[in-house]
């Protein structure tokens, strides 16, 4: 039940009817004021309690409807440049981060088969951002902001000769993708600071000499529950189990069936709203790879193609939800979600796992391996 | 003084218990509301698509103004050319019209499957409550095919919505000046691809040529699109049962669907089988009672992914649209309903019909260089059909 308010002016008692517009948006309770003139008597101690000025005011969360725990916490330190001589993807200084190369493609479905040259070019972009995804895991630890692994992941790309692929795409304010528990993917990197226990997802995208690479890994903060490794072990066999089916002449919409089984046998769901991808010269580009079951994903694999594999398992429900960042993926019921992606190249036997790391299989069948007859596949 | 300018203006407190002061609190109040909904009460959407003058505007004015008792929504223009703009919507409900703003939203960092229109349109139902149905109107010299895809959503994505239809005026005056237009890159003209992908067709304007005109120009229609029902008419009024829940996408509704493709056979392609514009072809006749389904697809795969069905033409095959019904080897008691927009394509299965009539396996085809004895001897090929 509404009370009578009474004015926060010092000294006054007056009833109050109205209130400060800058408290409302910031969601600062109490802030009743009898008049204007009051308020204006006041001013000098009352803006006190509003927050700091922000970096810009479409980058302020005023308050989001939370799905579960996880909160954004602004303001966002300021962009991060990229020096000059450093070669930037198109999108990079358009005002709205759209790419114009890719909205010339966006309803292609035809998947480019790279040259020697585009190859070779992809191989060192996605060693690039391996690298740099090491870097910034390593530097997870309760305490550190994903604002400071963002700065991390930032540097070591730019030590790289490199363009951080996030950064201004689609407006994206930040060099890395941050997502943190609960939520999915595209988390923007801000002041909140890691806790024991949380579980997170660093999505490196790099741009060099013309080609994006592009990978993503979640990891423990500290020691986690039971429940959380065990999801991002299921969402690492989901991906695992996906590239093995990697080879000339398998469907690209029959990848979907591989990862909801296995998340189903560990009662985890498979996220929807988000694709793998073609990438090479686009960051984003034919084919259109679904991680659910029943999809029309148009496309034959071939030697040469070159795209992502990036499931998102979910504890609970596969639905999600938008924070109004316009970014933030988060799960609707607020349970925990894992991911993990690599950027896969078509061989003439299998695949070659562009990304892998130190302790990962980087090609599928291993041609080392001592008994080298796997089957050949000819479709 | 400098300080006084930055002091905002007071608002008044507006009580609790009826806040709309707070636009999150609103916003968390729909999307609760927006769960409890019914995840089966899907909404459909009809395509309409038509040339400047073909009585589009017409048409709708005319579904909206009627009382159907359905509340009705109106987009107009097109998705998918430009981001980040309002769209303007119409809302018809018991005959009285208002109008909305859609809000398309940034796109996504990674692929989103689901286009900015389609989202644009669940988050207004979120915010209004949910329509009964949605008309999306194209713009007169759009190419259908995207924008259907883009509204042909897999199941699984559990979206609020599900495409019902396309449907395609034409303005009997000028259609055939239209029809023969060149596009200077040898394309597909807009005017042909309308009708080729249209599940409806409307011949408007009907008052306004001879009917031996007009019977020519169903013909040239007949010709592009043996598949889509074909409907005359004056001032765009029809009956709203042949343009509205029409479930062209729909696996239960395709057995009684389609009675022209019925009675479409090959012979009647004869005198025409060898043809560089578009036309419908229907394979049929095949030499088994039930299907091998991989090997089919694969041979859908190359025909509508690989474009490697050789033809008799220079340039390659085009798939505009495709409809089919098989029987499965695995199940013969149900029946493989096959759709196709471009390069997307689905399979259905559902159960036999209990209907006298049996519709025989075929395979009908829309789209540019198809070469009927070509087709046919590929397919036959890829099944070991001798």
């Amino acid at each position: 039940m509404s009370k009578v308010q009474l004015c926060q002016g010092v000294g006054c008692t007056e009833a109050a009817k109205l209130q400060c517009p800058t408290c409302l948006k910031q969601n600062i309770s109490g802030s009743f004021f009898c008049s204007q003139g009051c308020f204006k008597k006041n001013w000098s101690t009352h803006k006190l309690v509003h927050q700091p000025a922000l970096v810009a005011e479409k980058t302020y969360i005023p308050k989001f409807s939370y799905t579960g725990t996880l909160r954004a916490i602004y303001p966002l330190s300021p962009k991060r440049q990229v020096p000059l001589h450093i070669e930037r993807p198109d999108y990079a200084d358009n005002p709205q981060g759209i790419s114009m190369s890719e909205k010339a493609e966006k309803n292609s479905t035809s998947i480019k088969v790279l040259d020697k040259e585009e190859i070779e070019r992809m191989r060192t972009v996605c060693k690039l951002a391996r690298e740099v995804l090491d870097i910034g895991a390593a530097t997870i630890k309760p305490g550190v902001t994903t604002d400071e692994i963002d700065r991390v992941i930032h540097e070591a790309i730019i030590e790289r000769d490199s363009y951080p692929s996030p950064l201004n795409y689609f407006e994206f304010p930040k060099s890395v993708c941050t997502s943190v528990n609960e939520a999915i993917c595209h988390g923007i990197p801000d002041r909140r600071e890691l806790v024991e226990g949380d579980i997170i997802n660093l999505d490196v995208s790099v741009y060099h000499k013309g080609f994006h690479g592009d990978l993503n890994e979640t990891y423990p903060v500290g020691i986690i529950d039971e429940e959380s490794s065990k999801l991002i072990r299921t969402a690492k066999e989901c991906l695992d189990k996906a590239i093995e089916c990697v080879r000339p002449g398998f469907l690209y919409r029959d990848l979907g069936a591989v990862i909801e089984k296995n998340a189903k046998a560990n009662n985890c769901s498979v996220v929807r709203t988000y694709c793998g991808h073609g990438v090479h010269r686009l960051f984003h580009c034919a084919p259109n790879v679904p991680h659910y079951t029943k999809n029309k994903a148009v496309g034959t694999m071939k030697s040469g193609h070159c795209f992502t594999i990036e499931p998102m398992i979910n504890l609970g429900t596969w639905r999600d939800r938008h924070w109004s960042d316009n970014w933030t993926a988060v799960t609707e019921d607020g349970r925990r979600s894992a991911q993990f992606e690599h950027t896969l190249l078509v061989t003439e036997t299998g695949v070659e796992i562009l990304t892998a790391g130190k302790n990962e299989r980087r090609f599928i069948p291993d041609p080392n391996a001592e008994s080298n007859n796997y089957p050949q596949n000819n479709v | 003084m400098e300080e006084n300018t930055e002091i905002p203006e007071l608002v008044e407190v507006i009580p609790e218990t009826n806040s709309i002061s707070n636009p999150v609190q609103e916003i968390e109040k729909l999307n609760i509301e927006g769960n409890n909904k019914t995840p089966d009460l899907k909404v459909p959407i009809t395509i309409v698509t038509g040339f400047l003058g073909s009585g589009k505007t017409t048409l709708l004015n005319y579904i909206l103004t009627e009382r159907h008792g359905k509340k009705i929504a109106v987009v107009l223009n097109e998705f998918g050319e430009s981001s980040g703009i309002e769209k303007l919507l119409s809302i018809s409900q018991d005959g009285d019209l208002f109008e909305e703003w859609l809000e398309l939203k940034n796109g996504c960092l990674c692929c989103s499957v689901k286009d900015n229109g389609v989202k644009a349109i669940e988050n207004l139902m979120q915010k209004k409550g949910s329509f009964d149905y949605i008309l999306l109107e194209t713009t007169g010299l759009a190419d259908p095919g995207p924008i259907a895809s883009m509204f042909w959503l897999d199941d699984d994505l559990g979206s609020d919505v599900y495409l019902d239809g396309i449907i395609t005026l034409v303005d009997a005056k000028y259609i055939q000046q239209y029809l023969l237009e060149k596009k200077k890159d040898e394309s597909i003209n807009e005017a042909v691809r309308q009708i080729a992908i249209a599940d409806r067709i409307i011949i408007n304007k009907i008052d306004l040529v001879t009917s031996s005109t007009l019977n020519t120009i169903q013909e040239q229609i007949r010709l592009i699109n043996s598949a889509a029902n074909i409907l005359r008419t004056e001032k765009s009024r029809v009956p709203l049962n042949f343009i509205l829940d029409i479930h062209a996408f729909d696996a239960k509704q395709v057995l009684t669907l389609n009675p022209e493709v019925n009675t479409l056979e090959p012979t009647t392609q004869s005198n025409h089988h060898i043809e560089e514009d578009v036309r419908t072809i229907c394979l049929s006749e095949f030499p088994v009672k039930t299907i091998d389904m991989p090997k089919i697809e694969r041979w859908v795969q190359w025909l509508l992914w690989e474009k490697t069905i050789s033809t008799t033409f220079s340039d390659k095959i085009t798939i505009l649209r495709l409809k089919g019904i098989l029987t499965p080897i695995s199940n013969p008691d149900s029946r493989i309903i096959i759709q196709g927009v471009q390069e997307l394509y689905d399979l259905q299965q559902v159960p036999s019909s209990n209907n006298d009539e049996i519709i025989e396996d075929k395979l009908v085809i829309i789209g540019k260089n198809l070469d009927y004895q070509k087709l046919k001897q590929s397919l036959w090929d890829c099944m070991n059909w001798s």
